[in-house]
């Protein structure tokens, strides 16, 4: 462990923090503290321009190697760009499902054809991706997938018919990777294959899907015949299961650091609201606010312990369990704070946070494996008990 | 930014002390120490004397290793896992560092030259509360109590507090054996652990064995309390630990229905839940101890001690009561150990101020932080 921030990185911090102050400007304002999509002043196409905007600054990429245009940055740099980012007021990311998830697959299976066909619009903030890996009958049971792909016997096109579900930002992306059985009478693990399909054509429709929030991150994807090439696979096909699970350890690990500093901006908002309007005075919501602060400075070392190469697989497995649950027990406490007001829509910025982030955070414990899913692998794989 | 991960030399620490301790503590010896009436395990203190972890954070003056406070938590924490039976922690931990943040004061260095090189033991009050200091002749006398001082019957020297009539606070120094002071030791829950209280009636000290006043006494109490919170903290994240390794070893080897009992989910999902209560506890106790090495003020290692201790006693206390209903039947019989562990995790949950105490000091400093952006 070293004892203080080197100045390597206090430079790194600063640079950081003077290109935001010169870029998230003019038309780029709106963004400002926005979260993400469903915030207000956050637009998809006004937020896409900014990933471009990053991109020429050099802030995509950066725990790619730099054969593929990345920095290579370790991973407290990564650590420290994204707590500036927020600090500085960046908004949420448009492109990490591309940039974080994808991509790395795409660099551990992927032959150089497919690398330098794809990588350079991730890169750039041009080309935005989907995950097509939930089914109406495989959620938490993944590996019951049906969508099925078929091979067409003149062209080698795959092509694609049935239906995905919990589409995050698929009306807002050009490409969609699926989980498909491409051997007919298949099960489970086996004969499935992970494909790279266009968004926009015929074949393919979306239906958003309204939340509980009212606004419609998710869609339903139909495939009725979708196409695309032969060329478009990651791995072999019948061995898609590999592919699509070392994408999950993609979802659960590094890809989460950023979140950390959008938490804090969360915590942050409920604590001035707490200031404000009293709550402070109230003995056990003062206590609940504590809680919840500490709770993220440990989220935050247990990330510095186990996010690196050497860390113990007991260890590592628990992060995302414990950010969710985290998560959702600030969305809980802001309602306390904020009483009866809570129940009350408001044009109060922060008052508006607050109960989007109590019903945004219901999802946490849901998506990206349910808590009773981590709870499974943690016994099974971590702690090594029998199935 | 930093890395929480352990360097190749901690790492041998901590598997040094797994070994000895093992070894060294195992629990056919606690409970020798926890069935009669003796205050430790002796054996086990020489050795650990011998091996020089007492000043394994001391400067190299007075005999010390020199090593940073992450070293002294990870042997703490492998003292709890095998709930040893010596007075490290009020005697190397709290008593040790407060001499440490004395130096160079010639009796702070008689004294940790004393508890590195000659195996003596101290120990120490935070609080002078139910104290009186009154100026006398040639020095000082002082009137008072000091209840359940952690391993006092066992002391060679005591670390008091007292307060004048004024109410300023002094720290004092004194041999365990001098004239006017009673040490009665109590029986307790927590049998692995020694506990006394502490009377003085008209104890005369001369000048010098007070050894701050005033505002640099309270500052050294607090740092004290913060730091010892840090390492009790280890202390309960080794006691998680070794009850979720309890656990998992007791449902592994358990048949009901005809399979082991670890293979039903219900079981699962309690020790997975064990589990991050662990993981996360660790991380927030390697993240406070880096921090303490860096000599931060009060208020940013207050910060960093409450988080260590808030999340080790909480994963230490649902740890030792999971641990407890998982074996079942045999959980609440003497002859198993669980219950020694519910009782060390409870007792050490009550040190140093409960839960509720630490979420108020962190709540008083966040409803009046500047939260507004820059």
């Amino acid at each position: 462990m070293n004892s203080t921030e080197s100045l390597e990185d206090q430079k790194f911090r600063d640079s950081i923090r003077e290109w935001m102050t010169t870029h998230l400007i003019e038309e780029f304002e709106p963004l400002r503290h926005a979260n993400g999509l469903g915030s207000p002043g956050y637009l998809a196409a006004l937020a896409k321009r900014w990933e471009q905007e990053l991109a020429k600054g050099g802030w995509t990429g950066l725990s790619w190697p730099t054969e593929h245009g990345g920095r290579a940055l370790s991973l407290s740099q990564q650590m420290i760009f994204h707590e500036e980012y927020v600090q500085c007021g960046g908004p949420g990311r448009l492109g990490h499902i591309g940039e974080t998830l994808l991509a790395p697959t795409l660099m551990a299976y992927g032959n150089e054809d497919l690398k330098n066909q794809f990588l350079p619009g991730i890169l750039n903030g041009t080309t935005y991706w989907a995950q097509g890996y939930s089914e109406p009958g495989a959620g938490s049971d993944l590996a019951g997938v049906q969508t099925r792909a078929r091979q067409d016997p003149q062209t080698g096109d795959w092509v694609i018919d049935g239906q995905k579900v919990w589409t995050s930002w698929a009306h807002e992306s050009d490409w969609i990777f699926v989980i498909a059985r491409c051997e007919p009478g298949s099960s489970r693990h086996k004969g499935l294959i992970f494909l790279l399909v266009p968004l926009h054509q015929a074949g393919v429709t979306l239906q958003p899907i309204r939340q509980i929030t009212g606004e419609s991150e998710f869609n339903e994807v139909f495939f009725d015949g979708a196409r695309t090439p032969s060329t478009c696979v990651l791995g072999e096909p019948g061995q898609g299961w590999s592919v699509a699970m070392y994408l999950l350890q993609c979802e659960r690990g590094a890809s989460t650091l950023g979140q950390q500093a959008h938490f804090q901006n969360e915590l942050n908002c409920l604590i001035q609201v707490a200031q404000t309007n009293g709550a402070f005075k109230n003995p056990l919501l003062r206590q609940r606010l504590a809680r919840a602060s500490l709770g993220l400075r440990t989220l935050r070392d247990h990330a510095l312990r186990t996010c690196g190469d050497n860390a113990p697989l007991r260890a590592s497995s628990i992060s995302k369990y414990a950010w969710s649950n985290w998560r959702r027990s600030i969305g809980e406490l802001a309602m306390e704070v904020l009483g009866q007001e809570g129940n009350i829509e408001t044009d109060i910025a922060k008052q508006t946070a607050m109960q989007r982030l109590w019903l945004v955070s219901r999802a946490d414990t849901i998506y990206a494996g349910s808590n009773e899913i981590q709870l499974n692998m943690m016994a099974e794989r971590a702690l090594q008990m029998p199935k | 930014m930093i890395s929480l991960q352990l360097k190749p030399e901690q790492q041998q620490i901590v598997e040094s002390a797994e070994a000895f301790l093992t070894k060294g503590s195992p629990m056919n010896l606690v409970r020798a120490t926890a069935n009669t009436s003796v205050e430790m395990d002796t054996h086990l203190w020489s050795e650990i004397a011998n091996l020089g972890w007492c000043g394994v954070h001391l400067p190299e003056e007075v005999g010390g290793l020199n090593l940073d406070w992450v070293s002294l938590c990870l042997l703490q924490e492998q003292m709890g896992r095998r709930l040893a039976c010596v007075p490290f922690f009020d005697s190397a931990v709290l008593s040790a560092t407060a001499f440490k943040a004395l130096l160079p004061n010639p009796h702070a260095i008689h004294w940790l030259e004393k508890i590195v090189q000659e195996k003596a033991i101290a120990a120490m009050s935070l609080s002078g509360e139910h104290a009186v200091a009154t100026a006398a002749e040639k020095g000082w006398q002082i009137s008072g109590n000091w209840p359940a001082v952690g391993s006092a019957q066992l002391a060679h020297v005591v670390l008091l507090p007292a307060r004048t009539l004024s109410g300023e606070t002094l720290l004092f120094a004194l041999p365990a054996q001098s004239p006017g002071l009673k040490i009665t030791s109590l029986n307790t829950l927590d049998k692995t652990r020694s506990v006394a209280n502490i009377q003085a009636l008209g104890v005369n000290l001369q000048t010098e064995q007070c050894l701050a006043l005033g505002p640099e006494a309270d500052a050294i109490l607090e740092r004290i309390t913060y730091l010892g919170a840090i390492g009790l903290a280890a202390e309960q994240v080794g006691v998680a630990q070794q009850c979720l390794d309890m656990a998992l070893s007791y449902v592994l080897q358990r048949q009901q229905f005809g399979k082991a009992i670890a293979s039903f989910q219900a079981i699962k999902h309690r020790c997975a839940l064990m589990l991050v209560e662990v993981e996360s506890a660790r991380s927030a106790v390697y993240g406070a101890a880096f921090l303490a090495d860096t000599q931060p003020d009060l208020s940013v290692l207050m910060l960093s001690a409450s988080q260590a201790r808030v999340t080790a006693t909480e994963a230490s206390q649902f740890c030792a009561r999971e641990n407890l209903q998982l074996h079942g039947g045999v959980g609440f019989t003497w002859e198993y150990d669980p219950h020694f562990y519910l009782r060390r995790s409870q007792a050490s949950s009550q040190r140093l101020g409960p839960v509720h105490e630490w979420l108020e000091r962190v709540a008083a400093l966040i409803e009046t932080s500047d939260l507004s952006h820059p």
